[in-house]
């Protein structure tokens, strides 16, 4: 470990970028349909069609998803001094889920379906707007309330957090009973957390603005390792421990906004994954957080992937937030496990 | 030349709470190792955290070079003083190397990467310390006198002129109480100095070119050992009996408790 942090990073970095493309590979080739790889490159119909159309998109959504609920699990466990924070016990979920439910509600009403199609003819879509908001809002709220003598208290946070999403759950819970069969099933499976079709386009712009706040935390990568010494430590080393917080927090909140408008709630990928890259590359987060966006996006990938042949004979499909809970719970205590 | 000047400080922690430092001054100069002895909560660790801007004094100033703490940024107050507080984090999973160069935080860009000449540093301090053979180790393993050198290491590589030093000694064992000390009188030498919060009053009279002996928020006794350490003075703050003779091979003071059975 003598090696610089940057020469670490890189190491890491060219070792999962393969990673990620076996990922890629596997996630184009399965689905409910047999495609042929080589078809569809020539351009042969209808696996091209697929293909580009479908599985691309698809695999595309998985990794920026993955890599971003990643990211912000490292930050969140690190600016929280909690190796549990992840993005969903901190009320993030909950605003997103109270700001879905909310335009769903909305939409079934005539001034809000009218709004909501107007929206949609701007070229916005309700549902994720409003998911971003709620989880932007729901940041806010933790963060003011989670503060004691100014600054962010990791613990009354983190409390917060938690009481904030049972409140929310609760609120979900009581909207449900006013939905339509066909509503509730939406947002049920929006709240299991499940990848869709998106086109390209979004897709790509969503890979863009995700870059912001994947930037800001890489350069806050050192400042982080900084505050593993206690507020008082990281201050007498010049950082500026409050807006440090501040900017990590409000950062990771941007990612997970974004993942979640997409994706809904996909929880275990922000707790297991950092868990994982520490283990293979210590605590440094200017090496954790590169890695853990590579591993997170191949992680969702090769879960979405196991999602779609899961049932495939019974023609339905899991949700993916499930499979990564179903994959993601036994593989954390084994990890706990192992590093014993 | 004053490396620090501080000037009737008062802070309390809470309005309600009474004066923790109440009107103290204190200035080093480079080349002087300065002690603050006295007992429980006369307010030694506040005014060492008042010293090095981790905590804002209700009144009076600081200067670092003849600078105003507050007019100085965080950084660059950092690279003045190094702190290292009474009980550094234990479960720190980042190995002693690693901690060691943290100390280099405020010399670096905005990727916060290290160069070589920052491992020399660190590697540097990490052996002036008898700590290199422990550079690979994770912190969390070590034992707790180790975990201080490593931390101590961490205040050496940060290359401030002025460590601020609360309990440095606590957890070290004679030898490396020894080498600690001599550690420091070589940057002294070199145009630095120290303050350090001490509860050993041998070593205290030992190792200080200086000592300020504390009492309730006040400097109740400054001076050279000799002058400071007074059995009157130290049983009167104290609120027990003490003796003071001098060590037969040093001529220096040397302070015992006296016990009774």
């Amino acid at each position: 470990m003598k090696r610089s942090a940057a020469a670490r990073a890189a190491l890491a970095v060219a070792v999962l970028v393969p990673v990620v493309l076996v990922a890629a590979v596997v996630g184009l080739s399965t689905g409910a349909g047999s495609l042929s790889l080589r078809d569809a490159l020539q351009g042969r119909e209808p696996d091209a069609t697929v293909l580009f159309r479908l599985r691309v998109p698809r695999v595309l959504l998985a990794a920026e998803v993955g890599a971003a609920l990643s990211v912000a699990g490292v930050a969140l466990q690190a600016l929280l001094r909690n190796p549990l924070a992840d993005p969903f016990v901190f009320g993030l979920s909950g605003g997103a889920a109270i700001g879905t439910a909310i335009v769903t509600v909305a939409s079934g009403t005539a001034v809000g379906a009218a709004a909501a199609s107007a929206a949609s003819f701007a070229g916005l879509l309700p549902t994720q707007l409003a998911a971003v908001a709620g989880a932007m809002a729901a940041a806010l709220l933790v963060f003011t309330l989670g503060r004691a003598r100014g600054n962010l208290d990791p613990a009354r946070a983190l409390l917060v957090g938690v009481v904030f999403n049972s409140f929310a759950s609760a609120l979900v819970l009581s909207v449900e009973a006013v939905l339509r069969p066909d509503q509730m099933q939406a947002v049920s499976l929006w709240l299991a957390g499940s990848l869709g079709y998106e086109a390209m386009p979004l897709l790509t712009g969503a890979g863009i603005a995700l870059l912001l706040p994947v930037l800001v935390l890489l350069a806050l990568a050192g400042r982080m390792n900084l505050l593993a010494l206690g507020d008082e430590g990281a201050s007498a080393l010049g950082v500026d421990v409050g807006r440090t917080r501040l900017f990590a927090f409000f950062a990771a909140s941007a990612a997970v906004g974004i993942a979640v408008a997409f994706t809904g709630l996909v929880g275990f990928v922000g707790l297991i994954v950092p868990h994982a890259v520490r283990l293979l590359t210590g605590p440094d987060h200017r090496v954790v957080l590169p890695a853990s966006a590579l591993g997170g996006a191949a992680f969702l990938v090769l879960a979405d992937a196991l999602a779609r042949v899961l049932f495939r004979g019974l023609g339905a499909e899991p949700p993916v937030g499930a499979v990564t809970a179903i994959v993601g719970a036994p593989l954390f205590v084994l990890l706990m496990r192992s590093r014993e | 030349m004053t490396l620090l000047d501080a000037r009737d400080l008062r802070y309390r922690h809470a309005a309600e709470a009474p004066e923790a430092v109440a009107g103290a001054s204190l200035r080093i100069s480079a080349g002087e190792l300065v002690g603050v002895i006295g007992p429980n909560a006369a307010g030694k660790s506040t005014l060492a955290r008042l010293c090095c801007g981790l905590l804002s004094p209700q009144r009076g100033s600081v200067s670092l070079r003849g600078e105003l703490l507050e007019k100085l940024s965080r950084r660059e107050r950092a690279r003045r003083v190094a702190f290292l507080p009474q009980h550094p984090p234990q479960d720190l999973s980042f190995t002693a190397r690693e901690v060691a160069v943290m100390g280099r935080a405020p010399h670096l860009g905005l990727w916060a990467l290290e160069g070589p000449r920052d491992f020399e540093r660190a590697h540097a301090a990490l052996a002036e310390l008898d700590a290199l053979e422990l550079a690979d180790r994770p912190v969390s393993q070590l034992s707790g006198g180790e975990r201080q050198r490593v931390f101590l290491a961490r205040a050496f590589a940060q290359d401030a002129a002025l460590l601020v030093l609360d309990e440095p000694t606590a957890a070290l064992d004679l030898a490396h109480q020894v080498l600690l000390v001599n550690a420091l009188r070589r940057r002294a030498r070199e145009g630095g100095a120290a303050l350090l919060v001490l509860h050993d009053l041998a070593l205290a009279g030992a190792a200080c070119d200086r000592l300020a002996l504390m009492d309730r928020g006040k400097i109740a006794a400054e001076g050279g050992p000799g002058d400071v350490l007074q059995p009157s003075v130290l049983s009167s703050v104290y609120g027990t009996q003490v003796e003071v003779m001098l060590n037969p091979a040093t001529g220096q003071p040397l302070v015992a408790p006296r016990i009774l059975r």
